[in-house]
């Protein structure tokens, strides 16, 4: 009893605990006192509320406890766990939550420590509950934001383990779900402790994401159905299904994931697919795919296309139908690329693009079976849906970057080289079908004509008549294209939609018109062509009649038609049922030219041909057969075929320039013009002109957007001086004379051929319509500016830069010349002659 | 009042179907479970032993042997100490898989795990598989040999046993640091532990 006393008494006036025996709970420190109180006699009771008050009071009083306090706990929670004393255990981790919770977050280092040891042995134990128990405790903790990093912490086991409840086999499957729901609350809490914060664990790892990635995917696959939506609402944390949980997990994993990070992430997602066989079919793969890309920052859901596209070709987890797997593969590049579509700026673009485009390639080369053909389809898709959600001026790009790859025929190509060139066709098409046109011009940039037109020469029928798809669905803005899939005559029926001519289609046309209508009828005349090519190119020419039919290219239109009629009667090489189909096609052409624009007596005139055709001769009417069987040789009667001059007469009654139209046909060998294998190359070095015509053609387009304007409507009688000076430039070109860009504007003036009255009068009209109404437009502003800027300013900007001095002396001029229209007189003098003196009289 | 002094974690891997949950729960609980289903992904078992007085806790993770759950298996081969290659003697191909797992083990786990061929199975009457031609192959390839029946309880308890005193010879031989109270495991390069010459291969 005395040596208890003293003992007693050593400590009461020490108050520090030596080594004691223990034997009496006096004689313990005060922390393992409170911390024994709180546990009641009986489990059943729970945890001893006041006892536990006075307990998080002292540990807030004297922080520096805290560690000790952890450590106690830790050790009766692994002597209960032991023991398998189950209620004492549950309160001891209660009782080390509420104490986590409440402590400041500077001394919190000291108590995790024991806390996360305490998680770990509940998480070793075989009993699902105590499991679950520490996950709650795990994500309660992790949802404390910790300001001080702790070096030495490591997350591995607990991924590990997570991961493994994930995929719990309970045979009680309400406890199955309860532990894979606890185990995937366990990865995500995880990834919100240590994702945020670089000095602890890197989360993105490949040994952890490989095991946290299939984890969930591996829930989200048990779902009875796949719904994907855009974003998940909030999630509702009571009960839920593990495959919804799951689900916003990866959503937040991605959601979090840097661009460094997306591929870690990413590369198991592919072998997971791979491993488990869900390519075929593929709508988990779609479903899950879709919320990537719906979570992931939008910047980088490019790297998301890119990781898919190069996995494509991958050989794993692809065992006998390797074909259907890339198909179903690219079939979900389909459905992701639309999502990122909207986010790829410039190169990402291109190299998407490019990468189908490899990949096309590469199917090429492959033999070709079923599931090959379904891969490139499911690819050419992918082209399309992505370029679909684009904005116009991309699709042009892209699509002359697709001309750019497809392989250009010299002579016999080999077969793959034709593949592909149809398959590169297709995709052409199949973004050309995405784009809407607006102007020509746009729609066809030069280089991207002459790449077309150049296609449309090539040997084999197949590529040609892919070709002119691709070029119906970029003249055809009414859609009209389907009416006209085949000639017809009686237009009425069709309801084709017309609407009026637009200046920049116009200055299009008038610019290119030449290199399309020689290109189409050289198309015509090809032995190889079948039934589909003719009425291709019918569609073509017809579709062009729709959208620029007008006074002005009138004459082009009908010199085509003539000119195709003319080689149906002399061509050696075409056959019988190819002749009469280029009758067919004329008549057609013909009649559907009044159709669009204002022609009663050409109209008459088609109608009675088409008349005595019936009647005598009907193979020369449509539809297009393959075989002509009882008939000779095309009836060439006169009155069945299309009078030059009756179609002049027509034509002129209403109006329409007729002087080209009795000239000899411009197409074909030994035409007056070049012949059309060259003529483009040449259209090409008209270029000097683009620039001009560029600067017209926008403004000309802004003020046709305001058609209520009086000066788009006082200028509909001009239309044809355009034309016309466009043809002498022509001529004056074709002669050698080739334009230089200073005297460019004032060719009209040194032209000294066909010197009429009415020449001279346009000639006098100055510069262009275009060009005139151009310089009105900003006319206003300039003198404006002169008028009130400084002298010096105007001087240095007046400096004779080259192309400014250029465009101000063509302003300048018409700027003079301006108030006396459009009372212009024929002897005027060339307007460079008011120079800027006069301008500065202001 | 971390009651143990060394910590090891053995990943069994293996064909489908071989005994690997079976050999766990033999050792861990005691008990062989007759119709054990297919494992899905991993399980987690703990156990802790004495050797030589020492107190050495087992962390043994259970892969599945399915094909399509080898990516995340794989993952765990990283961090093991021991791995145990499980096949059935009465199945031949169960042994005729063995190099594929050879080159996975390779690819995938530290080159100086401690790796042990198990032939399990040995209450079976319909031995495909000689003693010899299994041991020869493990002999080839570096590895300890064992004939297992979880079932009968034979071998089981020595297998784990040896493992751990091997491991703990070698990370004793190697001045490792200990397992003491902190958390999880130190990452692989750390506890690759020794290298062959020091360990005496079967």
């Amino acid at each position: 009893m005395s040596v208890f006393l003293m003992i007693r008494v050593f400590h009461m006036t020490t108050g520090w605990q030596v080594g004691c025996c223990g034997c009496c709970s006096a004689l313990r420190p005060r922390y393992k006192r409170l911390v024994d109180n709180i546990f009641p006699a009986s489990p059943q009771d729970g945890l001893v509320k006041t006892n536990m008050e006075k307990l998080m009071f002292y540990s807030l009083s004297s922080p520096e406890k805290l560690d000790r306090i952890g450590e106690y706990l830790f050790q009766k929670v692994s002597r209960d766990i032991y023991r398998r004393r189950h209620g004492y255990v549950i309160i001891a981790a209660e009782a080390m939550d509420q104490l986590l919770l409440a402590c400041h977050a500077q001394t919190l280092n000291l108590f995790v420590e024991s806390f996360l040891k305490m998680v770990q042995k509940l998480l070793e134990s075989t009993d699902p509950q105590l499991q679950i128990l520490a996950t709650q405790s795990f994500v309660r903790f992790a949802n404390i934001e910790e300001d001080t990093p702790s070096y030495h912490r490591r997350y591995d086991f607990f991924v590990s383990k997570f991961s493994s409840m994930c995929h719990s086999n309970h045979s009680d499957k309400k406890m199955r779900d309860r532990i894979r729901l606890a185990g995937i609350q366990g990865l995500q809490g995880v990834i919100r402790k240590t994702v945020s914060d670089d000095l602890v664990e890197n989360i993105w790892e490949a040994q952890h994401m490989d095991k946290i990635v299939p984890s969930l995917l591996y829930n989200i696959q048990t779902a009875e159905k796949y719904i994907t939506v855009e974003c998940l609402e909030p999630e509702s944390s009571e009960v839920e299904e593990p495959s919804r949980l799951a689900e916003a997990c990866l959503r937040e994993l991605v959601g979090r994931a840097s661009f460094g990070h997306i591929r870690s992430v990413l590369r198991p997602v592919l072998t997971h697919f791979d491993r488990h066989e869900l390519w075929v079919p593929n709508d988990f793969a779609v479903h899950v795919f879709k919320i990537i890309m719906y979570s992931i920052q939008a910047q980088y859901s490019y790297s998301v296309v890119e990781a898919l596209m190069l996995h494509l070709e991958s050989r794993a987890g692809c065992g006998a139908g390797a074909g259907g797997v890339r198909a179903a593969r690219a079939n979900v590049l389909t459905h992701i690329v639309a999502i990122a579509a909207g986010d790829s700026v410039g190169p990402s673009v291109l190299e998407i693009i490019n990468n189908l485009l490899t990949n096309l390639r590469t199917s090429v080369d492959r033999d070709s079976d079923k599931d090959e053909k379904l891969y490139q389809e499911a690819l050419i898709n992918a082209l399309g849906e992505f370029s679909d959600h684009l904005p116009d001026f991309q699709k042009i790009d892209i699509m002359m970057f697709i001309v750019s790859k497809i392989p250009q025929q010299r002579g016999k190509g080999s077969k793959q080289d034709e593949t592909l060139q149809t398959i590169l066709l297709k995709s052409l098409l199949k973004v050309g079908l995405t784009y809407r046109t607006t102007e020509l011009n746009r729609a066809f940039p030069f280089a991207f004509l002459e790449s077309l037109l150049r296609l449309s020469q090539s040997s084999s029928p197949r590529t040609r008549e892919l070709l002119q798809r691709i070029l119906h669905t970029l003249l055809d803005r009414h859609d009209n294209a389907t009416r006209l899939a085949s000639p017809e005559i009686n237009y009425s029926q069709l309801g084709l939609s017309v609407e009026k001519c637009s200046r920049s289609d116009l200055i299009f046309i008038n610019k290119h018109g030449f290199a399309i209508y020689s290109s189409l009828y050289e198309g015509l005349q090809l032995e190889s062509n079948r039934v589909s090519n003719m009425s291709s190119i019918y569609t073509s020419a017809a579709l062009l009649c729709c959208e620029v039919a007008s006074d002005e290219s009138a004459p082009d239109l009908l010199q085509l038609i003539l000119s195709i009629q003319n080689s149906a009667l002399t061509n050696p090489v075409l056959t019988r049922a190819q002749k009469c189909q280029l009758h067919a096609i004329v008549i057609s052409l013909l009649a559907l030219l009044p159709h669009c624009m204002h022609l009663p007596r050409l109209a008459e005139y088609a109608q009675k041909i088409i008349e005595n055709r019936r009647e005598e001769a009907y193979e020369l009417l449509p539809p297009l057969r393959e075989d002509y069987g009882d008939v000779q040789s095309p009836n060439k009667l006169p009155y069945l075929m299309v009078d030059q001059m009756t179609v002049i007469e027509c034509v002129a009654a209403h109006g329409v320039d007729t002087s080209r139209l009795s000239a000899p046909s411009p197409y074909g060998a030994g035409a007056r013009r070049p012949p059309a294998k060259h003529s483009w190359i040449e259209a090409g070095a008209t270029q000097g002109r683009d620039s001009l015509a560029d600067i017209t053609a926008g403004g000309a387009a802004e003020l046709d957007s305001g058609n209520s304007s009086p000066q788009a409507a006082r200028c509909s009688p001009c239309l044809e001086p355009l034309d016309d000076e466009y043809m002498k430039f022509y001529d004056r070109y074709n002669r050698g004379l080739r334009t230089t860009m200073q005297s460019f504007g004032l060719y009209h003036q040194n032209n000294t051929e066909a010197i009429s009255l009415e020449s001279l009068r346009r000639a006098a009209g100055g510069p262009t319509e275009a060009e005139r109404r151009e310089a009105e437009r900003k006319r206003g502003e300039l003198n404006n500016t002169f008028r009130t800027r400084p002298f010096d300013q105007l001087l240095h900007a007046t400096m004779p830069k080259y192309e400014l001095k250029e465009k101000l002396e063509e302003i300048f001029n018409s700027i003079s010349e301006c108030p006396l229209l459009p009372a212009a007189s024929p002897n005027k003098p060339p307007a460079l002659d008011t120079y800027f003196p006069e301008l500065f009289m202001y | 009042m971390e009651d143990y002094k060394f910590l090891f974690k053995v990943v069994l891997v293996g064909n489908a179907g071989v005994g690997k949950t079976c050999l766990v729960r033999r050792f861990t609980q005691g008990l062989f479970p007759p119709g054990q289903g297919a494992t899905i992904g991993v399980d987690f078992m703990i156990k802790t032993v004495e050797v030589d007085g020492e107190k050495v806790k087992l962390q043994i993770w259970d892969t599945a042997g399915q094909e399509r759950f080898r990516s995340i298996t794989q993952s765990y081969y990283r961090s093991a100490h021991a791995l145990i290659l499980v096949y059935d003697i009465s199945c031949q191909p169960t042994f005729d898989c063995l190099p594929d797992w050879l080159r996975e083990i390779e690819e995938y786990a530290n080159n100086k795990v401690l790796r042990i061929l198990v032939g399990n199975k040995t209450d079976r009457e319909d031995r495909e598989i000689p003693r010899h031609i299994g041991s020869d192959f493990a002999q080839r390839h570096g590895m300890y040999f064992l004939e297992t029946s979880a079932k009968e309880a034979e071998n089981v308890e020595r297998l784990f046993m040896e493992i751990a005193l091997e491991l703990m010879e070698q990370a004793k031989c190697k001045e490792l640091p200990k397992y003491d109270g902190s958390l999880g495991p130190i990452n692989g390069k750390t506890t690759s532990v020794g290298d062959s010459s020091c360990c005496n291969r079967s």
